[in-house]
């Protein structure tokens, strides 16, 4: 199973890089850990004229805290990010990394490229959307940034632009009581999560529900909040909160979801809501064990 | 045209490359479509790598990259570029004997048809060199990325558990490359 | 009776003894077919259908050979008409075969099927052009339900006339009416298993050299049984045989996907002598999974009656096996023996079976590691059913029908004639070594507190070692070099079973030499006498035999020689370390290499009547039709009853291979084929859609289990020699057979409480939701 045919660029800066997407236009393909993308070009399930390679974009490397927040340049391998001291502030990150896939592809894979992927049972673009990443964008007309809100716009697509980069991605740093927990049913170790389940959590100092958030991966066309369960929670006392109810609550009314020879869309649900339901179940109690920090996120 | 970045043309014009395979350097010109692997296998005449699937889930193709474990079907060989690649063939002493994890492979029987071997063996390598001291539950999570179908794993794990506490003896030990 | 290792005690048998296939394949250094290059070789690649039926109008080359660096596209009017003949020795020349075209002529007949083969510089190359071939399809309508494909208005072959293939029967349904009517339980259960497949790491592989000037052809490929490649080569091309050469060095498994020559196979075969140049053919995965075979797909009525006390009185079988549109070799044999085979090992007085195949626009069915093993599986999960109907304990129930020793030769109501078996010792140690009670009362336990083990069983019988027709003799050829030291040739066609160990160690021992003398060369038809591959769990014994009668002769001359040299006579003379000495007094002997180079550079030194040289060639013949092998697979799990997931415990088989030559080779194949048969029934899903569209075509779908979903593997043994060589049995299939449903009835075991009942495969997290959703409401 071999690529067809495609042309290879190598700039070395992100200015470099969205020029050439603009000059080579739609035939244009952004390369950086390769690990989606040359399976799909080793099947044809894809083609390109011109592959850009931002592997070695310096720009594009690196972890930083601060500020409230982990930045993540966008070419930063995720066996990186598994390694990073800086990666802890985030839990769900950490807990995450592990899940994906193997650690050999780990150590070509890089977080943005699983985020620009954005494949709905991937679990960067759930910890993006759980944590309402900012995703940091490059193009020949300047920078910007997306929220993730507003970033996943369908299945394997964003809403980039055709000449745009993703240059770095910003997780919030929850401070306080929190607890976090990233449930996932896979078929086996590595694969592609069938349904997924993050929670974030912060409590306060009488066990109320000050905040939380929660994510839903493979369940749908893109990663998911759980607007509805995530209001009903907050501002209640922790213990009068239901993590079975929450669950079906937060699987309830989902569209789209998929159905295929792994699972049917309606095991998907009903396994979602469990997912759910665990995850609630343990950031809760990660969160009441928690003393909490100084700093309040605000 | 980006002229300065753009490196070959449409249709198999080839691209310089230049990496260490094994230690010894390497250069050619090569197709940007052409898979590591194939570049190993072909260019380099290094057939210790092998293709089980070509689409990253069976690990058969497994080679360190600058010490990294990673699937050489998921890499173009232009991306090697400047990089040191170690395959099965240069992980085992320079004078051809077998290092540690591949003598525990033969104690504790670990291949039979050796058409996986290689991947599992720099993949071990690897792990074991980061890890060097794994519980059960580690060493099965490391070996999910390698696929066999010969053995069921029974032996692949006794090799890693044997390897990890050979390497965990103070004196006389092989190292890796 | 063919002695094995006689002259003096024997060091490598019954050992642990490493591989010395080890060292090339752990650094890189095996030849597996991919890794032959010869000068000016092309390379092929197949333009598949994408219809599962369609009528072929015509197919427009001329874009794919503009494209730079194609040599040549071939469709069926350029390489059928080669054909001269096409059969498989073992199945023979005047079985009703299904017609084989190379590659698909008016109609294609599965997703996959070929339709022209293009060959080119590179494969990427090739691959290219792939693409620019046009074919002209009309879709027709597909049969793609194996259950109803009988009645299907649609021919897969309308030459047949029929989508049946045959069907063959034993006694009929009807004849045991009364049993049935009469008995106080009777259970009945429509049983099915899913399409999976035997996926080995490599896939296939064929090179073709013909040289022009001479006419000779020499054939690297990826196979179980070079010889059997030769031969059908030879037919196919009418090519004396003399004339053709298959080598196979190293082989990335087989599991029977490479035993014979398929339709790709042969289109290479065809087009190599036209190209003049070494073609080569590696198939990637995406075509193995597409276009290799398929295995597995099938289903049967069963019932058992029991009297009161849970004894059996009779087991009957309706099976249904989906053959798809080429079924490889012609299946209604095998299929036979799932019928003949349903009993198991069990105390059964009447038995009726009837088996049917079936053709579908879906790729052919091909051998998987034990192609019968749905008899076990079937069998194995009524009788669990059966127990939980009856109220028995399902290992009760086992212990109350199993043979025992006392009551062998024991021939099945089907006349399958058991002998040299143990089911019921390994039923006990199976158990004893999970420690069942201290489970049952552990499940009771947790089940109090939501959490659902199980534990399942299963026996099974099987046949191994056949011996008629071409797999009757094999053949060795040692020579003990002027030096000593010692070559020993068989046809192979190891895959990864061991051979070239397992036949150093036999020779060693057969010849009382260390075994670091013995080199052994398998594989190369121009060296090896004619074997019939590796296959049918036949190498152990047949090897054993082959290596024994001919070592027989050697050790014969050597102690010959040694005595008239040593002044002794030959009845006193030992082999053993390489020498030959006066038993008693071991200083007092001649080294191996002194008496070899006697015979070959001092002839006049012999004694009367011994020939020079050390080297022979003997073909041992099978006396046994059959030898049986059993075993008992015990398997615990836990399910995840809000998720349906399946985690497995504990995996125990207690085994009765006979005497082992290397016990880690016996318990390498047992756990492959065993995790084969997890990966069968809690993952692996060669699945179609409706219209015969393939939805597993990469790895990302088919699930090939990892170190992660397999526990770790408990073996005990149990010896019971065979009537063969050495007391061996075979070994290589039975983890295959009695894997999967042990795992089924630990699952069905841990859901007992919901009232489940698992009859279907494969059993997913999905799949096992929908059970327990189906048994809360009631259905």
């Amino acid at each position: 199973m071999k690529p067809a045919p495609f042309r290879y660029h190598r700039p070395a800066t992100v200015a470099e890089a969205t020029g050439l997407l603009e000059e080579l236009g739609e035939g244009a393909k952004v390369l950086a850990g390769g690990q989606s993308l040359l399976p799909m070009l080793s099947l044809r399930l894809t083609a390109f004229d011109d592959l850009v390679d931002i592997g070695r974009i310096a720009e594009l490397q690196g972890i930083e805290a601060g500020g409230g927040a982990v930045r993540i340049g966008a070419g930063t391998r995720m066996a990186d990010v598994e390694r990073a001291p800086a990666a802890a502030a985030v839990p769900l990150l950490a807990r995450a990394t592990p899940l994906i896939g193997h650690f050999q592809i780990r150590n070509l894979g890089t977080v943005g490229g699983s985020i620009a992927h954005a494949d709905p049972a991937a679990e960067y673009p759930a910890v993006a959307r759980t944590l309402d990443a900012t995703m940091e964008v490059a193009s020949p007309a300047g920078r910007r940034t997306i929220a993730a809100a507003d970033f996943f716009d369908g299945l394997w697509t964003t809403t980039m632009g055709p000449d745009e980069v993703l240059t770095a991605v910003s997780f919030p740093v929850w401070a306080g009581r929190t607890g976090f927990a990233v449930e996932e049913l896979a078929r086996r170790h590595g694969d592609f999560a069938l349904a997924g389940a993050m929670v974030a959590l912060s409590l306060d100092g009488d066990d109320r529900v000050r905040r939380c958030a929660i994510g839903l991966f493979g369940l749908g066309s893109v990663p998911e909040r759980a607007g509805a369960a995530e209001a009903a929670a907050t501002g209640r006392l922790l213990g009068d909160v239901d993590a079975e109810e929450l669950g079906r609550s937060a699987t309830a009314g989902l569209e789209g979801v998929p159905d295929d020879l792994h699972a049917s869309a309606p095991y998907r649900v009903e396994v979602g809501a469990v997912l759910v339901a665990r995850a609630w179940a343990a950031a809760s109690a990660e969160a009441r064990r928690s003393g909490g920090g100084e700093r309040d996120d605000g | 045209m980006g002229e300065g970045s753009a490196l070959g043309g449409a249709g198999g014009a080839d691209v310089p490359v230049r990496l260490n395979v094994n230690g010894r350097g390497r250069r050619a010109l090569v197709e940007p479509r052409r898979t590591l692997a194939d570049f190993l296998r072909e260019e380099c005449r290094l057939t210790g790598t092998h293709l089980g699937c070509e689409h990253g889930v069976c690990g058969a193709c497994t080679v360190l990259l600058d010490g990294a474990a990673v699937r050489s079907c998921l890499m173009l060989a232009v991306q090697a570029d400047g990089c040191d690649v170690t395959t099965v063939e240069g992980i085992g002493p320079p004078d051809g004997s077998l290092g540690p994890v591949q003598q525990a492979f033969v104690d504790c029987h670990g291949l039979q048809c050796g058409f996986c071997t290689p991947g599992f063996v720099v993949s071990v390598t690897a792990f074991l060199r980061d890890n060097p001291d794994p519980s059960e539950a580690q060493i099965r999570d490391a070996l999910s990325g390698n696929l066999c179908r010969c053995t069921g794993y029974q032996g692949i794990v006794r090799a890693v558990r044997q390897a990890a506490s050979a390497a965990s003896r103070p004196a006389g030990v092989e190292e890796e490359p | 009776m063919t002695e094995v290792g006689s002259a003096g005690a024997t060091r490598y048998a019954g050992a642990r003894v490493h591989r010395v296939e080890d060292a090339r394949l752990l650094t890189g250094r095996g030849t597996f077919v991919d890794d032959v290059s010869l000068p000016g070789m092309l390379h092929a690649c197949f333009v598949r259908s994408p219809f599962a039926r369609a009528a072929v109008g015509g197919i427009d080359t001329a874009a794919a050979l503009a494209l730079a660096g194609v040599v040549a596209v071939l469709t069926a009017a350029d390489l059928n008409p080669g054909v001269h003949e096409q059969w498989h020795t073992s199945v023979g020349k005047d079985c009703p075969e299904t017609p084989r075209p190379p590659l698909a002529e008016d109609e294609v007949r599965f997703v996959g099927d070929p339709v022209a083969l293009v060959v080119a510089d590179s494969r990427y190359v090739a691959e290219d052009a792939a693409e620019l071939v046009e074919v002209y399809y009309e879709p027709l309508p597909a049969v793609v339900d194996y259950t109803t494909a009988e009645e299907a208005d649609v021919l897969v072959h309308a030459a047949h006339g029929s989508n049946v293939v045959g069907e063959l029967n034993g006694v009929p349904a009807d004849a045991l009416a009364e049993v049935y009517a009469g008995a106080a339980h009777v259970v009945r259960a429509t049983i099915s298993q899913q399409a999976y497949a035997p996926v080995p790491m490599e896939a296939r592989g064929i090179v073709v050299d013909y040289a022009p000037a001479s006419g000779d052809i020499t054939i690297y490929a990826a196979t179980q049984a070079p010889h059997e490649w030769r031969a059908f080569c030879s037919r196919l091309l009418g090519v004396p045989e003399h004339r053709i050469r298959v080598v196979m060095r190293d082989t990335g498994g087989g599991f029977g996907q490479k035993v014979l020559v398929l339709r790709e196979d042969m289109a290479i075969m065809l087009a190599g002598p036209k190209l003049g140049v070494p073609l080569k053919w590696a198939e990637d995965r995406r075509e193995n999974l597409l276009a290799a075979g398929k295995s597995r797909r099938e289903r049967a009525d069963v019932a058992m009656a029991f009297d009161a006390d849970g004894a059996i009185r009779a087991a009957s079988i309706d099976f249904l096996s989906d053959c798809g549109a080429y079924p490889t070799p012609w299946p209604v044999t095998s299929a036979a023996a799932v019928g003949a085979l349903f009993p198991g090992p069990y105390r059964v007085p009447a038995a009726s079976f009837a088996t049917k195949n079936v053709y579908t626009n879906t790729v052919g069915r091909t051998a998987y590691r034990g192609p019968w093993q749905f008899e076990t599986l079937a069998r194995e999960v009524l009788l669990d059913i059966a127990a939980r109907q009856i109220g028995i304990d399902p290992v009760e129930l086992r212990r109350r029908n199993v043979l025992r020793r006392d009551e062998l030769p024991f021939a099945n109501p089907n006349g399958m004639p058991y002998d040299a078996i143990s089911p019921a010792e390994t039923l006990e140690q199976a158990i004893e070594m999970l420690g069942y009670d201290d489970f049952r009362a552990r499940q009771a336990e947790l089940r109090r507190h939501g959490r659902y083990l199980g534990v399942g069983v299963s026996n099974y019988v099987e046949p191994s070692t056949p011996g008629y027709g071409s797999y009757a003799t094999e053949a060795a050829t040692i020579r003990i070099e002027p030096s000593g030291k010692v070559n020993v040739s068989i046809a192979g066609g190891s895959t990864g079973n061991s051979l070239e160990t397992t036949v150093v160690q036999l020779t060693a021992d057969a010849l009382g030499v260390d075994i670091g003398d013995v080199a052994t060369v398998q594989g190369d038809t121009a060296v090896t006498g004619f074997g019939a591959g590796a296959a049918g769990s036949r190498s152990g014994s047949m090897t054993a035999g082959a290596v024994g009668d001919t070592a027989a002769v050697l050790r014969e001359r050597i102690v010959a020689i040694a005595a008239h040299r040593l002044e002794a006579a030959p009845e006193d003379i030992e082999l053993a370390g390489s020498r030959a000495y006066v038993r008693g007094t071991p200083a007092v002997g001649l080294s191996l290499a002194e008496v070899s180079a006697l015979a070959y550079f001092d002839p006049a030194a012999l004694p009367p009547g011994v020939p020079p040289g050390l080297e022979a060639s003997a073909r041992y013949r099978a006396e046994a039709g059959i030898i049986w092998v059993n075993a008992t697979h015990v398997c615990t799990c836990e399910v995840d009853v809000g998720s349906g997931h399946v985690e497995l415990l504990r995996y125990i088989v207690s085994e009765d291979c006979g005497p082992m030559i290397n016990p880690s080779v016996v318990e390498g194949q047992i756990a492959g084929g065993v995790v084969q048969g997890i990966g069968g029934v809690l993952f692996e899903h060669l699945a179609v859609d409706d219209d015969g569209n393939p939805l597993a075509t990469t790895l990302m779908d088919y699930l090939v289990p990892t170190a992660t979903e397999v526990p770790e593997i408990e073996y005990g043994h149990v010896e019971t020699p065979s009537p063969g060589p050495g007391g061996y049995k075979g070994v290589g299939e039975g983890g295959a057979i009695g894997a999967p449903p042990a795992v089924v009835n630990a699952v069905a075991d841990a859901l007992a409480p919901f009232g489940v009942t698992i009859t279907t495969l494969p059993l997913g997290p999905s799949e096992v939701r929908a059970l327990l959703r189906g048994a809360v409401s009631g259905g």
